[in-house]
C-alpha cells in the first residue's frame, strides 16, 4: 500500500461548529478507536476523532524523534520514548513505591489507593498504547468465555468464541498477524477450515530451541491430570513472510512504516529486540497504520490536543448530547479553552482506565453501579536463571515462544491459569540487565579488560527469563474511581486505582513458581530468582514471597452482559443507559483468561462498528462524502 | 601531553580496559566525545593523571600491565572510580555518577551525574558486540537471525 499524503485534518476548533455533522465522535485514537473510525468511514460515515495527545508521530520524523529520545535516556523505562505531557499525562513505573497500609500515593498520574501497587502503564500518544505494545496476539480459548459454567469461577461472557471467530479473523488481518494455524491449535482453540494467518509464523529463537530441546515431550501433573509441555511460537502482530494461501490464495500485503512520505521500511521484522517500547522500523503493528487508511477516505477528521472532559447527557432520554472537550495549545502549559463537540453517535475508546474515568467524572456510574468496577490486568510473575550453555540472549523479537499448555484445564476450578513467555531480552525486566550486569561486574566484581569481556558473555548470553502471565478474575472491589481531590493540570479528575491480587491468582502464582523450578531443573539452569520485600509489587501468599508485575492488559471496567442490572454495555458494547453511546475496548471484557487483550478488543471493535453502521442506517443519518 | 597524544593515550587505555582493539574503539566514532566527557566531569588535570598512570606501563607485558593497572589505577582511591566509570561508559554508553564518597573527598565534580553523553553512545555500546547481539532498537541483525546460535566474536 502506498502511504502518501493523508488527508488527516488537524481540525481548526474554531470552524468545528460549522464543519457539518459528524455521524460519530470517537474519543481516543488507539486501536479500538482507529478500527471503528476506519470501518465507519469505509461505510461512508463522517467521523471526528478526539485525541488528548499531540500528533507527534504522524510524520516519520515525529516517530523517529521518539527513537532518539529513547536512545538518549539513561533510564530506559518502558515509557522512555514518550516525552512528558502533563495535560494528557500517563502512568510511568519509575514513579512508584510501596504503600504502607491505608496509604494513598497520588504523586504518580494514576493515584494508587492500594493495597497492591500496580505498575501497569498505557500510552497517551497519537495511536494510543499500540505504539508501545509488544504485539502478542493470541486468541482467547473457547473455555475462557464460560468460566462460571465450566469452572464455577468469574463470569460467563454473553457471547461465545464462535460468535467472535470471524471478527478474530478480521482483527488478525487488520493487525497483520504472523503465525501458523498448526502451532495455534491447542487446548480447545479452533479455526475455520482452510483459514491461514496473513503471514507465516516467526521462527523460534535459538534460546527457545535450547529450552525446547530439554522440555518438549515432558509432562507436569496438576490436580491429578497430566499436561504435556512444549515450546510453541506465539502469534505476533509484526511483519513476517506473507502467506500466499491467505484469503483464498490472494495473499497478504504487509503494511510497513506509515508517514506523510513514502518510506520503504518495516515490511518485515528485522529483529531489533525493541518491540517494547518502540519498534524503530514499524514492522510491529500500531494503530497509526489503521488510522492512515481511515484518513485516506477523506471522511475522518482529527482533533488532537483535545481532552474529552465530560460526557453530557439529556436527562430525559439518557442520550448523549455532546462531549465537553478541553483544547490546550501547548503541552508545556495548562492554558486551554473548552468546546462542546456533537455528533449522532459517541464512542469512548480511551482504554479500560480512561474510559470509565471519563464516565465517572461525568457523574455516569451506570444503573448497574459497575462503571469502573471489575478492573482486571494480568499478574506477571518473573523467574530468571542462567542456562548451562550460551544461548545468544538479547536477539530477536522480545519474545518468540513460550509454554501455553496450562492456559486451560480442569484445575481452573481451583487456581488461575498462566501462559509462560520465554524472554529473548534476558533478565532486563527483572533486574535491569544487561546494563546492571556490567555495572555489577565492574564495580563489585573488579573486572576490566579480557576478564570483564568474558564475564559479560557468561553472564548475559546465558540468561533465561520466564515471565508467567497469570489470569486475574473480575472482582467488584478492584476498580477505577475518581475523586475531586486528585485532578490533573487541566482540572480533569485523575484515575484512582484500588487493587488486590485475588487469592485465586496467587494460588496460580505459587504454582507458577513451582513450575519454574521444575523447568529450570529439567534445563540444568541456575535459578537466580529472588523477590525483594521492598519491591512495590511484593506480596506473600501462605508465607511464600512474590513480586507481582502489572500486565498492561487493562480490562473489565465497563463490563458487557445480558442485562442492564448486571452490566454496563450490551454485546455490541453499547451502553444500556445511553443508546447513542458506545464504550469500546477491553473494558467490556467480562474475563480475560490468558490472552493478551488487544486481539480480542480489536475483534469486538469490528463487531461494534457493524452495529453502529446499522444503527446509523436506522436513524437515517445524513451520509456526507 | 599534546592534544593528539592525549587522545591516542585515551584510546589505548580504553582498548586495554575493554579488551577491544584500538581500531574498534576508534570505530565507534566516540573517542573525542568520551574524552571530553571525562574531562568535563573530573577536569583535565585528573584525566591527565589517569592517562599518565597508564602511559607509564604501556611498554610492559600484558600480564604485568594488568597487575599494575590494578595497583595504580583501579586500586587508586582517586583514579579507580574514574577508570571504572570509563569502562562502563564504553560498554553501556552511559556515564554513571561517581560514588558519593569520591565526590566528598575529590570533588566537587560539578558535571557529574548519570547521563548518556549522546544518543549514539547507546547505539555504540561495546556490550552488544561483545555478546554477538545488537543494541535493542538499532543495528538489527535481520529477519530470522535470532534462530541461529550467536556469533560471539573471539578476542
Ligand atoms: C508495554 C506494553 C506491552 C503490551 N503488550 C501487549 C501485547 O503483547 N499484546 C496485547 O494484546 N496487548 C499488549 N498491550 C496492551 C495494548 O497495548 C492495549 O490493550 C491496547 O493498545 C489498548 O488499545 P485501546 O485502543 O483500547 O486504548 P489505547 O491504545 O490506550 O488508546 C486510547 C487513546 O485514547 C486517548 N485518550 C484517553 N483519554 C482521552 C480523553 N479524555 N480525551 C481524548 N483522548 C483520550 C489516549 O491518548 C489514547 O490515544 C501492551 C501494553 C503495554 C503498555
Ligand atoms: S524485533 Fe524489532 S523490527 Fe521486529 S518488531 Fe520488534 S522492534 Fe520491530
Amino acid at each position: 500500500m502506498s502511504i502518501l499524503d493523508r488527508r488527516a485534518i488537524m481540525v481548526d476548533p474554531g470552524v468545528l461548529k460549522n464543519s457539518g455533522h459528524y455521524d460519530a465522535i470517537i474519543v481516543g485514537s488507539g486501536v479500538a478507536g482507529a478500527i471503528i473510525a476506519n470501518e465507519l468511514a469505509q461505510a461512508g460515515k463522517r467521523v471526528l476523532i478526539v485525541e488528548a495527545a499531540t500528533e507527534t508521530d504522524r510524520s516519520f520524523k515525529g516517530y523517529s524523534s521518539y527513537l532518539q529520545h529513547f536512545y538518549g535516556q539513561a533510564d530506559k523505562d518502558n515509557q522512555s520514548p514518550f516525552p512528558v505531557n502533563r495535560n494528557a499525562d500517563m502512568p510511568r513505573s519509575g514513579q512508584l513505591r510501596k504503600l504502607d497500609p491505608l496509604e494513598i500515593n497520588s504523586t504518580s498520574y494514576i493515584v494508587q489507593s492500594g493495597p497492591y501497587v500496580t505498575d501497569t502503564v498505557y500510552t497517551r500518544a497519537f495511536g494510543g498504547t499500540t505504539i508501545h505494545w509488544e504485539a502478542k496476539t493470541p486468541r482467547m480459548l473457547p473455555q475462557d468465555f464460560q468460566m462460571q459454567t465450566l469452572f464455577g469461577q468469574g463470569k460467563d461472557w454473553p457471547i461465545r468464541y464462535h460468535d467472535l471467530e470471524v471478527d478474530y479473523e478480521l482483527a488478525e488481518r487488520e493487525i497483520g498477524v504472523s503465525a501458523n494455524v498448526e502451532d495455534q491449535q491447542y487446548l480447545d482453540i479452533t479455526f475455520r477450515s482452510s483459514y491461514v494467518y496473513p503471514m507465516h509464523g516467526l521462527p523460534l529463537s535459538y534460546l527457545d530451541q535450547r529450552v525446547a530441546a530439554q522440555i518438549d515431550g515432558s509432562e507436569v501433573e496438576l490436580y491429578g491430570e497430566r499436561y504435556p509441555l512444549r515450546v510453541r511460537p506465539f502469534p505476533q502482530g509484526r511483519n513476517a513472510i506473507p502467506n500466499q494461501k491467505y484469503d483464498g490464495g490472494k495473499g497478504y500485503q504487509p503494511v510497513g512504516a506509515v508517514a506523510s512520505h513514502q518510506i520503504d521500511v518495516g515490511g518485515r521484522c528485522q529483529g531489533n529486540t525493541n518491540c517494547v517500547p518502540i519498534c524503530p522500523v514499524q514492522a510491529k503493528y500500531h494503530a497509526g497504520k489503521t488510522l492512515a487508511k481511515a484518513f485516506d477516505t477523506g471522511r475522518v477528521d482529527l482533533l488532537s490536543q483535545a481532552v474529552a472532559s465530560r460526557v453530557v447527557i439529556d436527562s430525559a432520554s439518557g442520550r448523549v448530547t455532546g462531549i465537553e472537550t478541553k483544547l490546550y495549545h501547548d503541552p508545556a502549559s495548562p492554558d486551554h479553552h473548552t468546546i462542546m463537540i456533537t455528533g449522532t453517535l459517541y464512542v469512548l475508546a480511551g482504554n479500560a482506565i480512561e474510559t470509565p474515568r471519563l464516565m465517572l467524572a461525568s457523574g455516569l456510574r451506570s444503573s448497574s453501579g459497575l462503571m469502573g468496577c471489575n478492573l482486571m490486568d494480568h499478574a506477571y510473575l518473573l523467574n530468571w536463571a542462567l542456562m548451562p550453555q550460551i544461548c545468544g540472549t538479547m536477539r530477536g523479537t522480545t519474545c518468540t515462544g513460550g509454554i501455553v499448555e496450562l492456559r486451560g484445564g480442569a484445575f481452573r476450578r481451583h487456581q488461575a491459569t498462566f501462559s509462560v513467555d520465554i524472554h529473548n531480552d534476558g533478565w532486563g525486566w527483572a533486574t535491569g540487565s544487561p546494563a546492571s550486569d556490567v555495572v555489577e561486574l565492574v564495580d563489585a566484581g573488579n573486572k576490566f579488560g579480557a576478564d570483564l569481556r568474558q564475564a559479560i558473555i557468561d553472564r548475559v548470553s546465558r540468561q533465561l527469563l520466564l515471565a508467567f502471565m497469570i489470569e486475574v478474575l473480575p472482582s467488584e472491589s478492584n476498580r477505577v474511581s475518581v475523586n475531586p481531590s486528585y485532578t490533573d493540570l487541566l482540572g480533569n479528575m485523575r484515575p484512582v486505582v484500588s487493587f488486590t491480587v485475588p487469592d485465586y491468582t496467587l494460588r496460580g502464582a505459587a504454582y507458577a513458581r513451582q513450575f519454574a523450578k521444575t523447568v529450570f531443573a529439567r534445563l540444568g539452569a541456575e535459578d537466580h530468582t529472588k523477590y525483594d520485600p521492598s519491591d512495590y509489587g511484593f506480596v506473600t501468599y501462605e508465607g511464600e514471597p512474590f513480586a507481582i508485575r502489572g500486565g498492561n492488559h487493562l480490562a473489565g471496567t465497563h463490563v458487557m452482559g445480558t442485562d442492564k442490572a448486571t452490566s454496563v454495555v450490551d454485546t455490541n458494547q453499547r451502553c444500556w443507559d445511553h443508546d447513542n453511546l458506545y464504550l469500546v475496548g477491553a473494558g467490556s471484557m467480562p474475563t480475560i483468561g490468558t490472552a493478551n487483550v488487544t486481539l480480542t478488543l480489536a475483534a469486538m471493535a469490528f463487531r461494534s462498528a457493524r452495529n453502529m453502521i446499522m444503527q446509523l442506517g436506522r436513524l437515517h443519518a445524513p451520509v456526507q462524502t | 601531553m599534546s592534544v593528539s597524544r592525549r587522545l591516542e593515550t585515551f584510546v589505548a587505555f580504553s582498548a586495554e580496559v575493554t579488551a577491544f582493539t584500538p581500531t574498534e574503539v576508534w570505530g565507534t566514532g566516540l573517542t573525542q566525545r568520551y574524552l571530553d566527557t571525562v574531562d568535563g566531569v573530573v577536569g583535565t588535570a585528573m584525566t591527565d593523571a589517569l592517562l599518565n598512570a597508564f602511559d607509564r606501563i604501556t611498554t610492559q607485558s600484558a600480564g604485568e600491565r594488568t597487575a599494575k593497572l590494578r595497583q595504580t589505577v583501579f586500586g587508586c582511591e582517586q583514579l579507580g572510580p574514574v577508570a571504572r566509570a570509563v569502562v562502563k561508559l564504553w560498554y553501556i554508553g552511559t556515564w554513571y555518577a561517581l560514588p558519593a564518597a569520591w565526590q566528598e573527598r575529590f570533588g566537587p565534580a560539578a558535571q557529574d551525574g548519570t547521563f548518556v553523553p549522546t544518543p549514539d553512545a547507546y547505539v555504540e555500546g561495546l556490550l552488544w558486540s561483545a555478546i554477538g547481539a545488537h543494541p535493542p532498537g538499532a543495528k538489527a541483525q535481520g529477519f530470522g537471525s535470532w534462530q541461529f546460535p550467536p556469533g560471539i566474536p573471539k578476542f
